[in-house]
């Protein structure tokens, strides 16, 4: 056999143990689609600070974190299954913490570890399989009974301290900093494990930013009426039905990678994605507002912290990941 | 309508992850406490194998209320050797006091001074009374404890030099109990100006606690504090422990 063959016939064999999707044509289209939607930004950018001679600072300054950022993600993904969720656990762990420090719930040392161990013992059972099923990627039954535990176990720390002053709200800030953050955020680093986990990954990872500029760019062209003006004073209508208009369009623009996705299941994710990502996007400026900051970080440059780049996903990735659950199947 | 909630985020809210490293009174992190806790570790046991570190009188240690621990200074070695006497669970809360101009200036130094020495910047050059203000407001937390090289410098022979009046300004008039620690050892393995550490032996005697409460707050008060404590570094040296108490004299 001629050698050529026999490394296809390896790859191969790989391809079936480490889930097909990760060395797969879709991650090289959506590669391309990267290097072409940063190529365009970088040309429109350059063109309006040399050419049109507008101030481009801040674009300039989110167009270079998107450059940090996009070859972290893809690069992780590219490096497979295990990759992919450890660097989803990382981002989730950072942006819990950009969470405590924005709330104050960082000074309670127990909780602030409990709920970083608990998305850590996330991760692990997104990356083992149940002993009953070794067979299946990832513990499922054990991924959605964490909260149970994690609750538990927050519950226990003011008993173990034997302690009630300001108690109820160390307990409510870390039940929602690991259910949203941890446990709902998580959802997403699951669908590694699904038959097309790459794909869907990618397919969210895409789609959701895009929406959010959707977002910005109707608003900017046609905003007139505010749509939550105490919350997001910049937020329009016009510019929500845009980000809503494109998200439906948006899984048809990427049905290549949504393996088994009927016209049912593309209009829910449409519709998931069109207007979760803008109720994620709320709902981080609610908790931002109400605390008085502008940014939950400071990590990437041009976009405040993890938490703000990551807001919508976190409310999308857990609705499509039981859409798809429900109607298509994971494993 | 309900009371609202208090939120307090970090004093170093705005600050990036890398400038937040010389922010100081140190704000709590997780994660930084867990790699200090693993370094740690790794370090008591290094410095067990490599140098076989000892430490006499344990036992002078205060237990349940804030103390400075002042120590000849002759290499780099020593504030984690100091570090490495006390208790793990400790570390996290003791803070040798490093210069500001020598230990906060480039990247490397400071994630290594802040991350694994836990060290608090001190403006021995510009504003000395300032970092002494910082360390008085530590002092006066449970909990906290304070290391401090009074010396101001690394000795370049490996002999005690003369006590700044710094210790005394901090302590003179107070009950802070200051505890007198001789490092025996680290000049030879880790004089000025050499690259490595040697694996010389290296052994910590600590003496029992000394309180300036009698001395007067002033100027004079503080050297003769500064005095004192050096008598009692260089006698902890000897093998000798200074009494309990400490009169005006």
């Amino acid at each position: 056999m001629p050698a050529r063959f026999v490394l296809y016939e390896t790859l191969r064999l790989c391809d079936c143990e480490t889930h097909a999707v990760f060395e797969s044509q879709v991650i090289r289209i959506y590669l391309a689609i990267a290097v072409g939607i940063l190529a365009f930004a970088g040309t429109a950018i350059v063109l309006l600070k040399f050419v049109f001679k507008k101030n481009a600072e801040h674009a300039w300054r989110s167009f270079r974190g998107w450059l940090i950022m996009i070859p972290l993600i893809v690069g992780a993904i590219l490096l497979g299954r295990e990759a992919t969720i450890i660097f989803l656990g990382l981002v989730a762990l950072y942006g819990f913490t950009e969470f405590a420090r924005a709330t104050g719930l960082y000074r309670d040392w127990l909780i602030t570890g409990l709920v970083s161990l608990g998305i850590i013992a996330l991760t692990v059972f997104t990356l083992i399989s149940s002993p009953e099923e070794p067979r299946v990627l990832g513990w499922y039954g054990m991924f959605m009974a964490l909260p149970v535990y994690v609750v538990a176990g927050i519950l226990l720390m003011p008993i173990l301290r034997d302690r009630t002053k300001g108690q109820l709200q160390v307990i409510a800030l870390g039940v929602v900093g690991f259910a949203y953050i941890g446990w709902m955020f998580g959802h997403l680093a699951f669908l590694a494990n699904g038959r097309n986990g790459a794909g869907c990954i990618l397919f969210l990872l895409f789609a959701v930013p895009l929406c959010d500029v959707a977002a910005f760019t109707f608003g900017k062209l046609l905003g007139r009426h505010k749509m939550r003006p105490n919350i997001s004073p910049n937020k329009t209508w016009e510019g929500s039905l845009g980000a809503f208009a494109v998200g439906m369009a948006l899984p048809w623009v990427f049905r290549f990678s949504l393996e088994g996705f009927g016209t049912r299941e593309l209009i829910l994710a449409g519709v998931i994605v069109g207007i979760g990502s803008q109720l994620g996007d709320l709902s981080i400026s609610v908790i931002k507002r109400d605390i008085g900051i502008k940014d939950m970080g400071t990590l990437i440059e041009g976009h405040g912290g993890v938490l703000d780049r990551i807001d919508s996903l976190i409310y999308v990735a857990p609705l499509f990941f039981h859409m798809t659950r429900f109607f298509v199947g994971i494993q | 309508m309900m009371e609202t909630w208090d939120y307090k985020p970090t004093d170093d809210f705005d600050k990036t992850p890398i400038e937040r490293l010389s922010v100081f009174p140190r704000q709590p992190d997780m994660f930084w406490y867990g790699v200090r806790f693993v370094v740690h570790v790794f370090l008591r046991a290094w410095l067990k194998v490599y140098h076989r570190y000892r430490v006499k009188g344990r036992e002078h240690l205060p237990k349940d209320q804030p103390f400075v621990m002042v120590a000849n200074h002759s290499s780099h070695l020593d504030a984690l050797c100091l570090l490495s006497a006390l208790p793990l669970t400790s570390i996290q809360k003791t803070y040798p006091a490093a210069a500001k101009d020598y230990f906060f200036t480039t990247l490397p130094k400071v994630a290594f001074s802040a991350i694994v020495v836990n060290a608090m910047p001190f403006d021995r050059k510009e504003n000395p009374r300032e970092s002494l203000d910082v360390c008085r407001e530590l002092l006066a937390t449970p909990g906290h404890a304070l290391i401090l090289f009074p010396e101001g410098t690394r000795s370049t022979t490996g002999e005690l030099a003369p006590f700044k009046p710094g210790i005394g300004f901090l302590t003179a008039g107070t009950n802070i109990p200051v505890v007198p620690c001789y490092l025996d050892g680290a000049y030879r393995a880790w004089p000025k100006g050499a690259w490595i550490p040697r694996p010389r032996k290296l052994v910590l005697r600590i003496g029992a606690p000394l309180s300036f409460a009698d001395f007067p707050a002033d100027k004079d008060g503080a050297k003769r504090v500064a005095a004192a404590l050096e008598e009692a570094v260089r006698n902890v040296g000897r093998g000798f422990s200074p009494p309990l108490t400490w009169g005006a004299g």
